[in-house]
């Protein structure tokens, strides 16, 4: 009977060991890491930056090196977490641990009423002054800036510029949607001597593009383009759904067939790159892609067309601001004065502009960039039109959580499919809208 | 030996720990989240059964629920009879014996995520190229409709657990003696009568372990739904899982989607105990 309790004891106290070994180790990390945003020791200044995009580290980090070695006294930390990551849980942790960053990214709206209280006013900076119009829109509460742009994207029509030019059609006259249909029209008419599979691909699998992006050409018009309205607004009119539907349809009708299970690779990657149809509706985010594909047609053979919004403005493709870069309010003075002042250099003086153009590959959302200098040429027409005013802005992050994609997204499937009439799409989004702002 | 011994609490406190830790805990968590309106950040307070109340007059969740449901009832039908079929299958005297079981297990061996991009590589290409070949309308524009996603999901998953569900027959029937066969082939009985007579009531047990497997794991499927088909077209394929996982993580309405969890825990433990029952009563005692 004594071994047997001796055993059970041994038992017990392993698992307590473990729990408090576990418990222990956090407190330490706990204990250490209670820091705000990077510290300040004599003349060293640390900036903390904790950063979602993983696509271009490589190159921040290296710009921020760079910046060390201009500026004695400062030293930049990069984190970065993103890709398949969740970046907006990451955050939330790191805040709870006590090791706050300095500098971080937010999104839109949302974001700016969840972390207001944990935001500086960035209005003294240089780069705010610069920012292009309606680019901050997003991120003003009450005449305080919250956040820089990260850089802009925008999304409309891409067409293959070869085909177009084979069937004796101007892309600049097309303006509004009747010149669109026609254009239409005429290649899918010739598509066989084109070598086309079909005019479009509408890519009805991937609701974003559906449900966030071509709505929000539709929609943004009736927020006055900002995304703020939208977010604000307890209901939403369909102003413009007729001509909603009327590109829509035309997309669909003219599009490789089934619509509903097509999807980003098979739209991008297998049927434009591959030149198999003229047109579809993506952003210039699809430039590395195409280019990995077939890099001679990426370079010369592709551009934005405007989406048409009949009875508002066809010529305008929506442009906007992904992600912003945001300080935190509650680090050490020294560490805001030296985030900002890196933000400001990163984007207004000539090493940092080089590389925001040339190594990130971004299309500047500030003035003063020469857009000559932008590599690929979908960037270079949004830069274009965007300094041209010819914008409709991008509202998407101001709808209710999950109504684009989980609601119109999954609405416009079914129209897709003939489950359902526009009206009905139109009905059931509205009520989904209002219940999401209850 | 006396059940309150003090070792023997000591014996079981380990597992009891872990136990309440990892599942009990966040099970009674769940139901008290289930009340409130949660939202992941801070619950602001109780708001009683409406979550349950608005849950049932939730088209999207009774939808998924039905979907589910016969996606379960197919699956399972179609599983078993290809599992105890293989089962039989390389059970027979042939010499692929072994290479088949090995063959036949194997999509069990996969991860469902992976196997989910195949298939759906299997539905959209290469039904496709075979359809427009021989001008097949049927096999052409698979997983754009409910009921091609339907049986998509149906064929993806009989194919990767049917082989799991085979080894468990072939335990059984191995275990079926060979005296009991060579009495009823003595007394004249034919191949169909002897498995229906003799083999059939001996691996009942089987179809016990088998049914309970087939029915948790089809019922609670998300992973293949979700690299199949998505939810899509309209969310019409999207099973109970997958839309309790998207109203907490894609809405953030986590109080909701507590509700929805409890309810399908109910709806599952209440199935799976009482096929279980069913099923112990009518064995066979050897």
């Amino acid at each position: 009977m004594k071994s047997k309790w001796q055993v059970g004891l041994i038992a017990l106290f392993l698992v307590l060991a473990g729990f408090l070994a576990g418990c222990s180790s956090d407190k330490e990390k706990n204990e250490s890491a209670g820091k705000k945003g990077g510290e300040t020791k004599g003349e060293q200044v640390t900036i903390d930056i904790f950063q979602f995009k993983v696509e271009f580290k490589d190159q921040f980090e290296a710009i921020a090196k760079a910046y060390e070695a201009e500026h004695d006294g400062v030293k930049i930390n990069i984190t970065t977490v993103g890709g398949g990551e969740d970046y907006g849980a990451a955050l939330r942790s790191k805040f709870a641990s006590g090791n706050e960053p300095a500098i971080y990214n937010i999104g839109g709206p949302q974001d700016v009423a969840d972390w207001k209280d944990k935001l500086a006013d960035l209005s003294d900076t240089e780069a705010a002054g610069l920012a292009l119009d309606g680019t901050l829109d997003g991120v003003t509460v009450d005449g305080k800036v919250l956040g820089l742009p990260f850089n802009q994207e925008g999304y409309g029509l891409i067409y293959n510029k070869n085909v177009f030019e084979k069937a004796g059609i101007d892309p600049t006259s097309i303006v509004d949607f009747a010149s669109l249909e026609a254009a239409v029209k005429e290649l899918d008419s010739k598509k066989d001597e084109l070598g086309l599979e079909a005019v479009f691909a509408l890519p009805g699998k991937e609701k974003w593009v559906t449900g966030l992006h071509l709505s929000n050409a539709f929609l943004a018009p009736e927020f006055d383009q900002n995304v703020l309205t939208a977010f604000d607004s307890k209901t939403v009119e369909f102003k413009y759904g007729d001509a909603f539907k009327k590109v829509l349809d035309l997309q669909n009708k003219y599009s490789v067939q089934p619509t509903v299970s097509l999807d980003y690779s098979k739209q991008v990657e297998e049927l434009f790159s591959l030149q198999k149809v003229a047109i579809i509706q993506q952003g210039n985010w699809v430039y590395g892609s195409i280019a990995g594909i077939d890099e001679e047609f990426a370079k010369n053979g592709i551009g934005i067309l405007p989406i048409p919004v009949e009875g508002y403005e066809g010529d305008r493709i929506p442009v906007g601001i992904p992600m912003y870069w945001g300080v935190n309010s509650n680090a050490d003075e020294a560490v805001v004065k030296e985030a900002k002042a890196f933000l400001d250099w990163l984007y207004t003086s000539e090493t940092g502009k080089e590389a925001v153009v040339s190594d990130f590959n971004f299309i500047p959302a500030y003035e003063g960039y020469d857009s000559s200098k932008i590599s690929d040429p979908l960037s270079k027409d949004v830069y274009e039109y965007s300094e041209k005013g010819k914008t409709i802005g991008w509202t998407f992050m101001g709808y209710p959580t999950s109504w684009g994609e989980n609601e119109l997204g999954v609405q416009i499937q079914k129209y897709l499919s003939d489950e359902a009439t526009w009206e009905e799409v139109i009905d059931a989004s509205k009520k989904a809208w209002e219940a999401g702002r209850k | 030996m006396r059940i309150r011994d003090l070792s023997y609490w000591l014996f079981l406190m380990p597992v009891l720990v872990a136990l309440i830790l990892v599942v009990i805990a966040p099970l009674l968590l769940g139901v008290y989240y289930s009340f409130t309106d949660w939202n992941g950040i801070s619950a602001n307070g109780f708001v009683g059964f409406e979550n349950y109340t608005a849950l049932f007059q939730d088209e999207r969740f009774l939808d998924s629920l039905w979907f589910t449901t016969k996606f379960s009832i197919v699956s399972i039908v179609l599983i078993n009879v290809i599992g105890l079929s293989l089962a039989l299958l390389v059970t027979a005297k042939l010499k692929t014996n072994k290479i088949m079981r090995t063959i036949f297990f194997m999509p069990n061996l996969i991860g469902g995520l992976i196997l989910g991009f195949i298939w759906q590589f299997i539905f959209t290409k290469a039904f496709d190229g075979i359809g427009s070949l021989f001008g097949i309308e049927s096999l052409q524009g698979w997983l754009s409709t409910s009921s091609t996603g339907f049986w998509g999901l149906v064929i993806l998953m009989s194919w990767q657990m049917s082989g799991y569900i085979m080894v468990i027959y072939i335990a059984y029937l191995e275990g079926v003696s060979k005296e009991l066969i060579e009495a009823a082939e003595i007394d004249g009985a034919n191949v169909f009568q002897r498995f229906r007579h003799i083999v059939f009531p001996l691996v009942a047990p089987a179809f016990t372990v088998s049914m309970f497997l087939t029915l948790s794991n089809t019922f609670k499927l998300y992973d293949q739904n979700l690299s199949l088909t998505g939810g899509g077209p309209y969310d019409s394929t999207q099973m109970v899982a997958m839309d309790i996982f998207r109203t907490a993580f894609s809405r953030y309405d986590m109080a909701y989607a507590q509700a929805k969890a409890i309810i399908f825990f109910i709806i599952v433990a209440v199935i799976a105990l009482l096929q279980v029952y069913v099923n112990k009563k009518r064995e066979v005692e050897m």
